[in-house]
């Protein structure tokens, strides 16, 4: 087993999660240099399915990106989980192919397909090599255009997922975040668990899960991007002839507001008892992926909390030792994601590890940031950017999230420009508009029996609940 | 946030360097190379495809080089390789690297400790200064090392307490291996985290460290002739001295199964059955990684098949099979579903086991997974930092980075027969040691299960 001086950081997912793509050509530029996009061609079929391609040549592998636009938010209240069963299923049987099959002839050329939901859409990804690509293809549309979601393996399904949320539950650091946006979001949709809970997973049927496919998977609520060693016009022909059959919709829009910030400060316990360590996660409402301020926010959150030298990993682990890691993320949604601080540290040094975390957010609004902490957030943001948008597959998942989010090329061929631009003034402002410190909403999952009074210091009034119950909120 | 995706996979872990690669008619590219005079070697694959750098740098030196007492210090070691030289002080390595635009990272396993930084092009005059910087030059400040102690105490805690799949596998290995050093974990035991002594990490560095004892690996925007030119400006001078005393306990046979339970507060139980199979280096590592991929790889292998789809006794069923330097274990973790005894899971686990031992695989699996290997070469080279991770791999665990370009004809050459021969030869009960996790309620009054 390896062990590892950091955690594989989803640090740098979040920092760029406002900015996430390019690709070069294979000239070298510097750093500093602003790196453009390759030609993207974009195309609608007529049933209102989009397209998305680029050529990207080097390794003979193909990818492809899928969105459709439906996620946990499509989720009936009672149902949570139904857009995640939904996309498990896709490869659960088809008209043309059993289960076994499409596993089969999957793994037979050595391909991934795949299918997951998240909270705003649900994302598939498959990738070929260049020579296996009409087998590929094949496979790829037939799972989205003509699943049969067998009933068997509709029951199959729903125990897996239930046993799995069982299992997570044994580390801690698996399901801080469910916890965090259940209680965060209360009402509003991003508060649903996207696995859905052991007791709304049980009430899934097939027709929900037929219901949900018929009125959300259709091709104008869906977008394709490929990426890879392929030539744009054959694999236009291509992909036209495999989808434009696909007919269905339209599709219901998903109504989505922000949600609005919590106001003072309110804290969930979560007991488990076997606990060695005390994770937490503070933090509020955030911003949403459209957020015209969001790469300057990217920009302060490096320093905050978004890479190893961040104040936050500085003060707990560096300085201290309290933890193995300490970091900040903004989610950025459709609508305004979570805000949160996350760390873990022994019982015994939970109360020093939050006050410590609380301090460093206060001192950021009081003390600000020097020049030359800003300089080395930019540069560091800009060194570490081209691996982000490295690969074909990559870049296929770029195109479809920008394309999602109603956004284009300039997120990325401006990028460099918008991260140089940024002054202190700015960021100060940005400190002051995006980093809540009164109004904070705390999770602890940790060892009630003896944290439960530290717990209590931080809000006027506490939930708790045991880890074995079924529900996050 | 979502959960784990329930997949049958192999273990492919953090790094590629657990489980390598393979090929079959696998392009070839270009990897220069030139020996320093302290001894060090270093590799380059010119890459410009993006503007940046991947630098790995392999210390052939890991926990199987630690005693009794001291154990995890390699691993501690490779901490304290980031809190402070002569020219960089405590905390300058990090923050000097970032302003630069660089980022780092660094793991430590049974036979290497391997440290990593990826750096944009314009950083890399600055990135040679800081290792060799801290190669020639480390400080032992006293403060650095009592937080650090502490940072790694809580890696152990998040890495093996709270997380049971890590603590079944200390167990695994600890009554597994009761000769050789693979019987200690990693990170070390929390007693010795708690113990070392300034002088054992001294005699650690002056064990491990030498430019000799390291192979330097570069891909991406750089030319040989410019890394060759800098490593003899920042590195050359560095003197060499003595590797580290070879390792020569070797495991006795095991003559028997040996079992391990371990109760504690879960909501599910967790099963590992390990083997013990050869070193990286021996001719079994290929038909070994083709009956692994045939048994582990994807939701069409036999293992998944089995447990997962038809029997519906496991949640995931997964392989380990590490790279190594001495012979080692290969590894089945399953994760029973709720309600399911281990028992049985363990029992369906060998019944797949005999009929590999029995009958010869189809050939349609056989190609399956060599097509399989084939196309898991070319996604670990689509980046620069996979193709660094690779070469270097090959170069420290099979001796030489060209194996990497024929591992593809070794991968070919494998046959049925050769598939049944390895699992006659190593999957026997004999041979095997099973470890449980088993679930308890938790203590009413708040006590126990404190370690």
């Amino acid at each position: 087993m390896n062990v590892n001086r950091k955690i594989k950081p989803s640090f740098l997912t979040a920092i760029l999660l406002g900015a996430t793509l390019t690709s070069f050509a294979s000239v070298p530029v510097s750093a500093n240099d602003q790196l453009k996009l390759p030609p993207v061609k974009k195309v609608k079929l007529k049933n209102g399915m989009t397209l998305l391609l680029m050529e990207r040549h080097g390794v003979p592998i193909v990818s492809f990106n899928v969105i459709v636009k439906a996620g946990s938010v499509a989720d009936p209240v009672g149902k949570e989980g139904l857009a995640a069963i939904t996309a498990d299923m896709l490869k659960k049987g088809t008209k043309a192919r059993t289960e076994d099959q499409i596993s089969e002839q999957t793994d037979f050329i050595g391909g991934e397909v795949g299918f997951d939901a998240g909270g705003d859409f649900t994302r598939g990804a498959a990738e070929f090599l260049k020579k296996d690509i009409d087998k590929g293809l094949d496979l790829l549309s037939d799972v989205m255009i003509n699943p049969t979601f067998p009933q068997d393996e509709v029951e199959k399904d729903k125990k897996q997922t239930i046993d799995q949320l069982k299992s997570a539950k044994d580390d801690a650091s698996n399901v801080i975040g469910i916890y965090f946006d259940a209680f965060l979001y209360g009402d509003h949709p991003y508060a649903r668990p996207v696995d859905g809970t052991e007791t709304s997973i049980a009430n899934i049927t097939r027709d929900d899960i037929l219901k949900f496919y018929e009125s959300y998977y259709s091709p104008s609520n869906t977008i394709l991007a490929v990426a890879g060693d392929i030539n744009i016009a054959d694999m236009e022909n291509v992909l036209t002839s495999k989808f434009e059959p696909w007919s269905g919709g339209p599709s219901p829009k998903i109504e989505l507001k922000d949600a609005p910030a919590v106001k003072g400060k309110r804290l969930l316990l979560v007991d488990k008892p076997d606990s060695t360590q005390t994770y937490f996660m503070i933090g509020n409402v955030g911003i949403a992926r459209t957020n015209p301020d969001r790469v300057y926010i990217n920009v302060v959150n490096t320093l905050f909390g978004g890479r190893f030298t961040s104040l936050l990993n500085s003060g707990l682990r560096i300085n201290s030792g309290l933890t193995y890691g300490a970091d900040s993320s903004f989610e950025q949604l459709r609508a305004a994601g979570p805000f949160a601080i996350s760390s873990y540290t022994a019982n015994e040094s939970t109360e020093k590890a939050i006050d410590m975390a609380l301090s460093i957010l206060k001192d950021l609004h009081e003390k600000g940031i020097t020049e030359q902490q800003l300089t080395s957030a930019k540069n560091y943001i800009k060194g570490q950017y081209p691996p982000r948008v490295e690969t074909s597959d990559q870049l296929a998942s770029l195109m479809t999230t920008l394309e999602y989010y109603g956004l284009d090329e300039s997120d990325v061929n401006n990028l460099y420009a918008k991260i140089d631009s940024m002054t202190l003034a700015d960021a100060n402002r940005i400190i002051k508009q995006y980093f809540p410190t009164d109004d904070l909403v705390f999770v602890l999952i940790g060892k009630a029996s003896e944290i439960q009074k530290i717990a209590s210091k931080y809000a006027p009034q506490i939930k708790v609940k045991s880890i074995s119950d079924p529900s996050f909120n | 946030m979502e959960l784990k995706k329930r997949v049958a996979r192999l273990s492919l872990g953090a790094i590629l360097i657990l489980c390598l690669i393979s090929v079959a008619q696998a392009q070839n590219f270009e990897v220069k190379t030139h020996t320093l005079k302290n001894g060090m070697k270093i590799l380059v694959n010119e890459d410009p495809s993006i503007p940046n750098v991947a630098m790995y740098i392999f210390y052939r030196i890991g926990s199987r080089n630690e005693r009794p007492g001291t154990t995890g210090i390699s691993h501690f070691f490779e901490h304290m390789m980031f809190n402070g030289a002569k020219k960089y002080g405590p905390k300058q390595f990090d923050v000097t690297m970032e302003a630069a635009g660089g980022s780092n990272n660094a793991f430590t396993n049974n036979d290497v400790t391997v440290y990593q930084d990826w750096f944009p092009h314009s950083a890399i005059d600055l990135i040679f200064d800081l290792e060799a910087d801290r190669i020639e030059n480390l400080s032992f400040d006293p403060k650095m090392v009592a937080s650090e102690r502490e940072v790694v105490a809580s890696e152990r805690r998040t890495s093996v307490d709270s997380e049971n799949s890590g603590l079944l596998n200390e167990q695994l290995w600890a009554a597994a291996f009761t000769a050789h050093p693979y019987h200690w974990p990693v990170v070390g035991w929390m007693v010795d985290i708690q113990n070392w002594k300034m002088d054992d990490l001294k005699h650690h560095f002056e064990m491990g460290y030498s430019p000799s004892n390291a192979t330097m690996v570069v891909s991406g925007n750089v030319t040989a002739d410019e890394i060759f030119k800098l490593a003899e400006k920042y590195i050359e001078p560095i003197p060499s001295h003595a590797p580290p005393p070879p390792v020569t306990t070797k495991e006795p046979e095991q003559m028997g199964e040996r079992r391990v339970v371990v109760k504690k507060f879960a909501q599910l139980p967790l099963l590992m059955i390990g083997y013990h199979v050869p070193e990286t280096a021996s001719p079994d590592y290929y038909p070994l990684e083709v009956l692994q991929t045939i048994l582990f790889a994807g939701e069409s292998s036999r293992m998944y098949q089995r447990l997962v789809d038809k029997d519906q006794l496991a949640l995931s069923v997964e392989s380990e099979y590490q790279l190594s330097f001495d012979p080692t274990l290969f590894i089945i973790n399953a994760q029973p579903k709720d309600g399911v005894s281990p028992d049985k899971v363990e029992k369906t686990v060998y019944e797949e086991l005999d009929k590999a031992k029995t009958d010869f695989v189809t050939d349609n699996e056989l190609q399956k997974a060599k097509n399989i290997l084939l196309a898991n070469f070319y996604r670990n080279m689509k980046t620069i930092n996979g193709k660094a991770s690779a070469i270097g791999s090959y170069e420290v665990f099979f001796g030489d980075y060209h194996r990497l370009f024929t591992a593809a004809d070794e991968f070919n050459k494998v046959t049925k027969e050769d598939v049944r021969r390895v699992a006659q030869k190593y999957f026997s009960d004999k041979n095997r040691t099973v470890a449980t996790l088993v679930p308890e309620s938790a203590d009413p009054k708040g006590g126990g299960n404190e370690r």
